[in-house]
């Protein structure tokens, strides 16, 4: 046999490997990363969920379902519900990461999960990985790979140098295409609707209007707010702060597009045909209404359209209220409310105007005549300022100065003012002495931020050149030989930490005190309401706390036949939370007189 | 034949000079996207092989844009010397759709082509093996486009496992907490139905 030096040496060649990592598994074996941005099991930051479903929606698996769980309940902002992920169906396509509004589903790089009960598969991401779910994510919603769109439609607005030279509406709302594509943007999770007094039906109006169908938009608006139009002007619009989008995003313009179906339609004729009210036959009983401000024209329009005979009395030579007395007409034009209160009248509300109870006509005779009597008369009294020298000529109440600018009375303000307070009322005051011609200032005691005034009004007065003067206390009013007001001595303040953990409060910096030279001065620091019509054995059966009447959650009175709304009857101080009340009390008197 | 330097700004030179109905746009470096005509892909497929070296094709992709009822055919070439892509797109239309098989170019095209007819029902000519290539049986809507109603497919494909009868309606659960009445008419505009 030949010598095989090749045999001999091959074997030996194996040990050229020995230097070299093995291709084997190690053992114990060693679990290798996943991929960055890896998709696998949920997880979701329950405190951060609030329980919109847009996951569940979007799941083209159908493999989501909104649930109930321990801890979470339905709240303004949240419905309380949490995902729960079958995933025996889910296909990891990470959509409803990509469309959740608040960021908090996520996908993890976890993907071992063997079970032999196939129902185990159900799986509630947040809960049945709480402990170290939140340490794993891996696909995360992020800039680019978003399915929604987080940026509003601009509004557009006349400039402020444009707005001060007129009461011209600064707004200048939505074109056809811009309400399209805000509406588009809306979820529809409908979780906005808790919030909102009334709780009018946001989603639908809004994917009306996305559809092109805006007089069905109408409808929906007006089956349970008769003011819409309004709303779309002014409202406080509650419902945008908790809207979904509003986590990461801009809120839906829920009010704009409110605005922009309901002002199309141009008068009172149009509401009625596009709306065909069902207006049933008289039932024979009649109710009476105290006030025609928001809460008074809404029960009155619902009322009308159940049958009832109602009859608003108004004190005043206009229906309004507050939106035609307090709010300046660059925010609410005249000719909207007119349109508005037409149409009510149209479908059988009675006003009667300059009618004030107690003085024209007695609440006892209003008792004999209608069987409920409901009460809006709203804080139309203001407070006084309580400063030394407030009865000098030229110190007035904002109140009393924007009704006779709405009613068309000319006030001489002179060139000067000065607003005291931070609320919506005194940036009206503010803003419509700028339109005056007058340099405004206003003083006010605490921070900006702690204004409770709307932010956007606020930046309206600032773009339009309103001076304000936060952290100052005005202490006198300073008047001539003649009682006229010629100026406001005020001291600037620092702010203090509160020891109770409330806002913080000011306090006068010792010797920081000024004058600031005026023409005029106007108070804006609250408003109250004037009971004196009501006769004394009345007011003794009912309860009127802190200003207040007294009403349970059908706003009546301890009195079965009046009802009381409005500012009068809550804390709100806004037209929504006032129709929600004329709302609520249309069904207690049905009740109370139908005995439905 | 390109220069050995030729880079994304020289390529799109190259091609607007070739084909000036293209709309050619350098995306940022190394990357030039190509909007053509439908009828001009063959050519321009053929010119970017032979005479620019995009000798690879990298993806071929599918688009429903179902707006513009249209479909859009993405064609994605690499040049291996100068490292540049390009991503050459037409759309065609989407009813009976149709294009030109481009396998003669690239064989790998053959698998894409398959796939597209499989999933959006686009029939390319001169393409022999367009038959059944995944789904099995498959009838009605192909898949891919956004006509398809996946969720419906869901329910009526896949079983409802026990211990899903819980599941709550977010919009129902609002408007039960709230006390809203949503009227019969406005339901017709309630995406996440009220009553399920």
């Amino acid at each position: 046999m030949a010598f095989d030096l090749k045999g001999i040496l091959t074997p030996f060649a194996a040990l050229s490997q020995g230097t070299k990592p093995p291709h084997t598994v190690k053992y114990p074996a060693e679990q290798k990363e996943t991929a960055h941005r890896y998709r696998g099991m949920h997880h979701n930051d329950l405190e951060e969920c609030i329980g919109c479903g847009t996951c569940s929606t979007i799941c083209q698996n159908g493999a989501i379902d909104m649930i109930h769980i321990d801890g979470y309940e339905t709240n303004n902002g949240d419905s309380g519900l949490r995902p729960r992920v079958d995933n025996g169906r889910c296909c990891w396509c990470a959509l409803c990461v990509d469309v959740c509004p608040t960021g908090s589903l996520n996908l993890t790089s976890d993907y071992i999960y063997v079970t032999e009960d196939p129902d185990s598969f159900l799986w509630t991401p947040g809960v049945d990985n709480a402990k170290d779910g939140k340490e794993k994510l891996s696909w995360q919603s992020s800039e680019g790979k978003r399915l929604l769109d987080y940026e509003r439609v601009p509004m557009k607005e006349l400039e402020g140098t444009e707005r001060v030279k007129s009461f011209a509406e600064v707004v200048l709302g939505y074109t056809e295409d811009e309400a399209r594509k805000e509406a588009d943007r809306c979820i529809a999770c409908g979780i906005c609707t808790d919030i909102c007094p009334v709780h009018m039906h946001i989603p639908e109006y809004i994917n009306a209007i996305a559809r092109g169908e805006d007089d069905d938009a109408v409808r929906i608006i007006y089956d349970n707010n008769p003011l819409g139009e309004m709303c779309g002007k002014v409202c406080t619009r509650r419902c945008e702060t908790t809207c979904a989008i509003n986590h990461k995003g801009d809120p839906v313009a829920i009010r704009w597009l409110k605005e922009y179906v309901t002002a199309r339609v141009k008068n009172a004729d149009v509401i009625k045909e596009i709306l065909n009210p069902d207006i049933a036959e008289p039932n024979g009983h009649s109710v009476g209404i105290i006030g025609a401000g928001p809460s008074g024209l809404t029960a009155a329009y619902y009322l009308a359209l159940k049958g009832f005979d109602v009859t608003i009395y108004e004190s005043k030579a206009h229906a309004g209220g507050m939106i035609m007395y307090g709010i300046p007409k660059y925010r609410l034009p005249l000719d909207s409310i007119d349109k508005q209160v037409d149409y009510m009248l149209s479908i059988g509300v009675k006003i009667k105007y300059n009618t004030k109870v107690g003085t024209d006509i007695t609440f006892n005779e209003l008792k004999e005549k209608h069987e409920a009597i409901m009460i809006g008369i709203g804080f139309e009294v203001p407070y006084p300022i309580g400063l030394t020298g407030e009865d000098a000529k030229g110190s007035i109440q904002a109140v009393n100065f924007l009704y006779n600018i709405n009613s068309g009375i000319n006030v001489d303000i002179g060139d000067k003012v000065a607003v005291i307070g931070g609320g919506n009322v005194a940036i009206d005051a503010a803003r419509v002495s700028k339109r005056m011609g007058a340099e405004v200032t206003i003083l006010y005691r605490r921070r900006v931020e702690d204004m409770p005034a709307d932010w956007e009004e606020i930046e309206g007065a600032e773009h339009e050149n309103v001076i304000i003067h936060p952290q100052a206390i005005p202490l006198e009013v300073i008047s001539d030989e003649n009682g006229k007001v010629t100026g406001v001595k005020y001291a600037n303040a620092e702010m203090i930490a509160d020891d109770k953990g409330g806002r913080p409060r000011p306090k006068i910096i010792e010797g920081d005190e000024h004058i600031l030279p005026l023409t005029t001065l106007i108070g804006a620091i609250g408003q109250e309401a004037d009971y004196s019509f009501i006769p004394d054995d009345i007011k003794e059966q009912i309860e009127i706390s802190r200003g207040r009447i007294v009403v349970d959650e059908n706003q009546a009175t301890a009195l079965p036949w009046l009802f009381a709304t409005g500012d009068i009857a809550n804390r709100q101080a806004d037209a929504i939370s006032a129709i929600a009340d004329g709302y609520r009390a249309v069904k207690s008197i049905e009740k109370l007189l139908l005995k439905k | 034949m390109l220069d050995k330097d030729c880079n994304e700004n020289k390529c799109a030179e190259q091609i607007k000079k070739t084909f000036q109905t293209a709309e050619v746009e350098v995306k940022r470096e190394k990357r030039v996207t190509v909007q053509l005509r439908s009828d001009l892909i063959p050519p321009f497929l053929s010119f970017a092989k032979e005479f620019m070296e995009f000798k690879h094709l990298s993806h071929m992709s599918c688009v429903d844009w179902v707006e513009d009822n249209e479909l859009e055919l993405v064609f994605i070439l690499w040049n291996y010397e100068q490292q540049v892509q390009i991503i050459a797109k037409t759309r065609i239309e989407r009813v009976n759709a149709q294009f030109v098989s481009v396998k003669k170019f690239w064989n790998q095209a053959e698998t894409y082509e398959r796939e597209f007819h499989e999933m959006y029902g686009v029939n390319f000519v001169g393409n022999d093996r367009l038959g059944e290539f995944i789904l099995e049986d498959w009838e009605g809507v192909p898949p891919m486009l956004r006509d398809f109603d996946s969720i419906k497919y869901s329910k009526e494909t896949f079983y409802q496992r026990p211990g899903r009868e819980d599941a709550q309606n977010v919009r129902a659960t609002i408007a039960k907490h709230s006390g809203e009445e949503v009227p019969g008419f406005a339901k017709d505009y309630t995406i996440r139905n009220i009553e399920d």
